[in-house]
């Protein structure tokens, strides 16, 4: 699956960039130390540039976006779990907010993606909102990983940013009794404060209602 | 009027933000520990943070004629790091006997997690320990069942709730926190929490009792004047100057007066502002004239 995911994604990057930057990625993969990945994964849009992939499949996704994901499956092939694990953490943790959107949009790619787990939690406690949305919208890893709570929180979250709940993959899939129960007290509170209520509420309220929420 | 801003994240601010604070009646604030934005990925970030609210921090307040005091704690958001909750956690009872740490907080919950309540508990302990009071930061999302569950680990771990502040409240948690002996902080904000006229109404539903403002002003969208221009607003809508007072300064003087750290008689003064003082070499002037009032 690994492979077929980066073979998908170079052909993608092979019909948008020239190549001469082709040519650096498939440099780039074969990088040796973690400080050299670190450096590449930094420099991929000086290379590749930004222009956005347009695939619905690639929700979002911008040439600088593949070119990074190409670049970990690529070094997952060749290192050892863990040490893949630590070189792909390192670049998160050491990204700026691009580097860390990019990483988050491909996470569902990665082999074993499930031990990410708590970084993509973590990554929705940030308040830079197209960070969120990296990880909140057009992307399958939520409704695929996340505990019932931090999913639910992410739903709630992306309320209070005034982001489509259409947006999050899996939604319907996910809804839950607590959902609908945070999703009822969060119109009470806007109604009680004289605020509006997202018109898109009932997304985040398709689990059936309890009964002493429905009276 | 004199006005205690009784949370207001200064690390954040500009010294206008001092000057214009000091010119409309703030003569004290306090600053709570919380996150910075952003994550710290280690632990060493909390302990110069930590060191910034009782030193630099402090000293560039009272520069501006302002007292500045500040509670300490491990953040709702942060106790769900694994990797440096613990340490931080350890740090604290070095830091809560210091001078103008006057509460353990910002604690409470965030994502409501069981981390989160497991950092919330220890704190809780440890504010018994040092005799502290507790400033509990009540969370954005599902904010009525957080309030509800921060007052029961309040209970559970048998805290006076008279020694309890418990922020960020709305229209529906007021009357919660209202049934306890807490005290009630309510933060006003331009665009998300709480409003001026939404504060006033409160206040004509509610009364004064352990009712408090703030303005909690940080990195985001939020004004640091928001306390006086509530002031302005209650009084448009006819409440007395007495009860006022109560709530923007002798509420939160009484709640902090609990640490044993507020001198109230050195608080009824505004501190002589002298510019010629350096905190470790460094000063707030760049270049201008020695100041003295």
């Amino acid at each position: 699956m690994t492979d077929s995911a980066r073979a998908r994604l170079q052909s993608l990057l092979r019909a948008r960039i020239d190549a001469p930057a082709m040519q650096w990625l498939d440099d780039a993969m074969s990088s040796q130390s973690h400080d050299e990945l670190c450096r590449a994964y930094t420099a991929a849009p000086k290379h590749v540039g930004r222009a956005p992939i347009g695939v619905a499949e690639y929700g979002g996704w911008t040439a600088d976006d593949a070119a990074r994901c190409v670049l970990l499956l690529g070094v997952a092939e060749r290192l050892e779990p863990q040490v893949f694990a630590a070189a792909a953490i390192e670049c998160f943790e050491r990204g700026d907010s691009r580097e860390q959107q990019s990483w988050l949009r491909g996470l569902s790619l990665m082999p074993q993606p499930e031990r990410f787990r708590a970084i993509a939690v973590d990554a929705c406690r940030t308040n830079i909102v197209p960070l969120f949305e990296s990880i909140a919208c057009e992307n399958p890893y939520p409704a695929r990983f996340f505990p019932e709570l931090n999913f639910n929180q992410l739903v709630l979250k992306a309320m209070f940013n005034d982001i489509a709940l259409a947006r999050i993959v899996g939604l319907r899939e996910r809804s839950n009794a607590e959902l609908t129960r945070m999703a009822a007290d969060y119109a009470a509170e806007r109604r009680a404060a004289g605020r509006s209520v997202p018109s898109d509420l009932a997304l985040a309220m398709q689990h059936p209602i309890h009964e002493e929420l429905a009276r | 009027m004199k006005i205690f801003d009784p949370h207001v994240h200064m690390t954040s601010r500009t010294t206008d933000d001092y000057e214009a604070m000091a010119d409309a009646g703030i003569v004290a604030l306090v600053e709570p520990a919380f996150w910075l934005g952003q994550p710290r990925t280690t632990v060493g970030s909390f302990v110069d943070y930590f060191n910034s609210l009782i030193g630099w921090e402090r000293f560039r307040a009272s520069q501006f004629g302002i007292r500045h005091f500040c509670t300490i704690g491990l953040n709702p958001k942060e106790s769900n790091n694994p990797k440096i909750a613990g340490e931080v956690l350890s740090l604290l009872p070095r830091y809560l006997d210091k001078d103008g740490v006057v509460a353990v907080g910002e604690i409470g919950f965030d994502d409501q997690t069981d981390a989160e309540t497991a950092s919330f508990r220890r704190q809780v302990d440890l504010a018994a320990e040092f005799n502290l009071p507790i400033l509990i930061h009540t969370p954005h999302r599902d904010k009525k069942r957080g309030t509800v569950r921060s007052i029961e680990v309040v209970r559970a771990a048998g805290f006076p709730e008279e020694r309890v502040l418990i922020d960020h409240n709305n229209e529906e948690t007021l009357p919660i926190v209202l049934e306890t002996a807490c005290w009630a902080g309510h933060t006003i904000y331009p665009n998300t929490k709480m409003d001026e006229q939404r504060m006033a109404a409160l206040v004509m539903k509610y009364g004064s009792d352990r009712v408090i403002v703030n303005s909690a002003a940080d990195w985001g969208i939020s004004d640091p004047l928001k306390v006086p221009k509530t002031i302005d607003v209650m009084r448009a809508h006819g409440i007395r100057d007495d009860v006022i007072q109560k709530i923007v300064w002798d509420n939160p003087v009484a709640f902090f007066a609990q640490s044993g750290k507020l001198d109230l008689a050195e608080l009824d003064e505004r501190p002589a502002i002298d510019r010629s003082q350096k905190f470790e070499t460094n000063s707030v002037l760049r270049g201008e004239q020695v100041v003295s009032r």
